[in-house]
């Protein structure tokens, strides 16, 4: 994989973390997910791995549409705020990102373009869950999370097993889906996707 | 395929089928069939663990099956626990009425859920590669979460919400562990993260140190160790009594146990001492965090989830440590954990029912209003406070002295201090709950109190063999299988 698709999956990465309209959130997570998949198809070496990449483009896909769906769904009145500012957030996310990349050596995979790509996909990611006030943005910093993990998986030296594979594109789908119920909950009960809703239970 | 094989199949395919029948049962049966389904469920669980321990020295290690002491140790204990939890539903089911989903299928979700839950959980401890097991610990969250939230109250919504979304990323970090294994195992493929395969890593030390840190930090918020265990005193409180025993009992130690495996095979690599180090951290750390809140008065199911935390920490310690002492008393500790309690969240349901104030507040003086309601949770709390003669107090002597043992004199002496500091408060708990003054002037029979008197009774006689076994089991055969860990 080419250093300039690395990076570009971070740029998209960084956009989630700041931008604030849901739906462009997720269309940028979709385009990843795009991204990712292509790169797939292109490093394919044999069935198993197309099969790999149509079930990493499926996902992607039928995500988005859940997403779309569920953001007509729960129309806010206006944009929930999030925790920090955009440029605090983003300063937040390249710093995280910046600390793992400096703290993690070399971790094996083809590039240590891929290898601070990874880490910075992830660093977003929780950045995105911690600093983001609304549910659905904290859903799609768990997407982003997988998005770099689903980098680090294409860009592994040795070929990883289809069944592993499948299997966590079946399980982060299926946490998706789950999240996407309780999203939907918590409009229903509180009238907005605001997780600062959701402070009762403290000790 | 050997009968083991047959056995552990079984054991996954029965309660996935249970699950599809009580999906597709008629409405009046829903119950009858959930409650039927339980019995082969942990006959099978029963029957594997007499297989495996009658052959202790000859596990079976697959690259996608592991049938070894202590996944089959976990399997009883998982079967025990989900047999009870699913006996105890109905009570559950009958006093509390709201839920996520329309009422005409609120007792179907709720059944088929928890079987797929039990299923998944069952197959943990069995699981013959990290990948897999990774696999099987996500799906738990996704039906766990939904069984957490399953009331649809706003506190069981946060509940649900927060465990969701810290445990995904945990594990998002935990995947990210697996993956830099995987670059470093030779061969690729599913083989090269089956346990026996994580101990040819050749990718050099430091970046084996760092993808078994992300593993372990990852599990750990899964887990609930300190300090990534922020998810845990909500999602035990919240969810229905029946689910946190499971959660409490059976899925944090079935997760624990994926830890411990990861440790033992890349203990070669990373080495030995620094991979317990780790171990023995967490389980310092969540004594440190735990110990406090055991001395604030808490809602009953709170003050339970707090003492999961730290139980899971004394775990943490005997399995760091490692000697045969700290792994007897790890034996002792994980079986008696989970009668205990499982116990005191069984109790909960006539507790809210005779004092709903108890769902957010301490009780005090149930055994005066209640007699047998106080002899459960007196019982679930004695043993847990670790109270003589019962088996916790015996598992975390032998932890302890597993420390000395070990060479870590300093660690063991810290945390018997923070032990004998969560002692005192929950002794202090144990007395206002059960004869201290109680708040209500009124007394009101508790719902559901014989299968939890009937409880109480088998869980006496267990903790009492559970400790008397404790001070021989040291030097028995299962005691030096899991001190050898797979082959």
């Amino acid at each position: 994989m080419s250093g300039a698709v690395a990076w570009l999956l971070v740029a998209l990465g960084l956009l989630v973390v700041t931008v604030r309209r849901r739906s462009i959130a997720v269309g940028v997570v979709t385009v990843q997910a795009l991204i990712l998949v292509g790169v797939a198809l292109n490093d394919a070496a044999g069935g198993a791995d197309v099969v790999a990449a149509a079930a990493l483009g499926a996902r992607g896909v039928g995500l988005a549409a859940l997403f779309l769906w569920l953001v007509a769904r729960t129309r806010e009145s206006r944009p929930v705020r999030a925790g920090a500012a955009p440029l605090v957030r983003a300063g937040l996310a390249v710093a995280f990102a910046l600390l793992l990349t400096g703290l993690v050596p070399h971790i094996g995979l083809e590039s240590r373009t891929d290898e601070r790509a990874v880490l910075a996909l992830v660093a977003f990611g929780m950045v995105a869950a911690a600093t983001c006030r609304a549910t659905l943005f904290q859903i799609l910093g768990v997407v982003l999370v997988e998005n770099g993990l689903a980098l680090a998986a294409l860009s592994l030296p040795r070929a990883s097993s289809l069944a592993i594979e499948l299997g966590v594109v079946f399980d982060l789908t299926l946490v998706v889906l789950v999240a996407a119920v309780f999203h939907e909950r918590i409009f229903a009960e509180f009238g907005s996707g605001d997780s600062a809703s959701l402070r009762s239970l403290r000790d | 395929m050997t009968s083991r094989d047959v056995f552990a199949v079984l054991l996954i395919a029965v309660p996935t089928l249970t699950a599809a029948v009580v999906s597709l049962a008629p409405q009046r049966l829903v119950r009858r069939v959930a409650l039927f389904g339980s019995v082969p469920t942990s006959a099978i669980a029963t029957g594997l663990a007499i297989l495996a321990f009658r052959d202790l020295a000859h596990p079976t290690v697959g690259t996608w099956l592991v049938v070894d002491p202590a996944g089959v140790l976990l399997v009883v204990v998982i079967g025990v626990v989900g047999l009870l939890s699913v006996l105890a539903s109905p009570a559950y089911l009958d006093t509390s009425q709201s839920s996520l989903v329309r009422p005409e299928r609120r007792e179907r979700t709720y059944f088929a859920v928890l079987y797929g839950f039990w299923a998944i959980l069952l197959a943990v401890p069995l699981a013959g590669n990290v990948g897999a097991a990774w696999l099987l610990i996500e799906a738990t969250t996704a039906a766990s979460a939904l069984l957490v939230g399953f009331s649809g109250k706003a506190r069981a919504l946060e509940a649900a919400w927060k465990y969701l979304v810290l445990t995904s990323l945990g594990l998002g970090v935990a995947l990210l562990g697996i993956v830099l294994l995987s670059a470093g195992v030779p061969g690729g493929g599913v083989g090269s993260l089956s346990w026996h395969a994580l101990t040819t890593y050749s990718s050099g030390r430091g970046t084996a140190l760092v993808a078994y840190l992300l593993l372990l930090v990852g599990l750990a918020t899964k887990i609930g160790w300190a300090p990534v265990h922020n998810w845990l005193p909500d999602a035990h409180s919240e969810a229905p009594a029946p689910v946190s025993a499971l959660l409490s009992s059976a899925l944090l130690p079935a997760v624990l146990l994926v830890a411990w495996r990861s440790q033992q095979a890349l203990a070669p690599v990373v080495g030995e001492r620094t991979t317990r180090t780790v171990l023995v951290g967490f389980g310092i750390a969540s004594l440190v965090v735990a110990v406090p809140f055991l001395w604030r008065p808490m809602a009953w199911k709170r003050l339970l989830a707090y003492s999961s935390l730290e139980h899971m920490g004394v775990i943490a310690l005997g399995i760091g440590f490692a000697t045969p002492l700290a792994i007897a008393g790890v034996v002792i500790h994980l079986s008696a954990h989970a009668v205990a309690k499982a116990l005191g969240f069984y109790a909960a349901t006539p507790l809210l029912a005779h004092e709903p104030r108890a769902a957010g507040h301490a009780v005090t003086g149930i055994g005066r209003t209640q007699p047998r309601l106080g002899a459960a949770m007196g019982l679930s709390l004695g043993t847990l406070a670790g109270l003589p003669p019962f088996p916790l107090f015996v598992s975390e002597v032998l932890v302890l002295a597993g420390g000395f043992q070990a060479g870590r004199p300093w660690t063991a002496a810290v945390a018997a201090v923070l032990l004998a500091l969560g002692f005192l408060g929950l002794a202090h708990t144990l007395i206002e709950t059960t004869v201290g003054k109680p708040r209500r002037s009124r007394v009101s029979e508790a719902v559901g109190l014989g299968g939890v008197t009937a409880l109480t009774l088998v869980s006496a006689v267990a903790l009492l063999a559970l400790a008397a076994a404790g001070p021989w089991l040291s030097r028995t055969d299962l005691v030096d299988a899991l001190v050898r860990g797979l082959p």
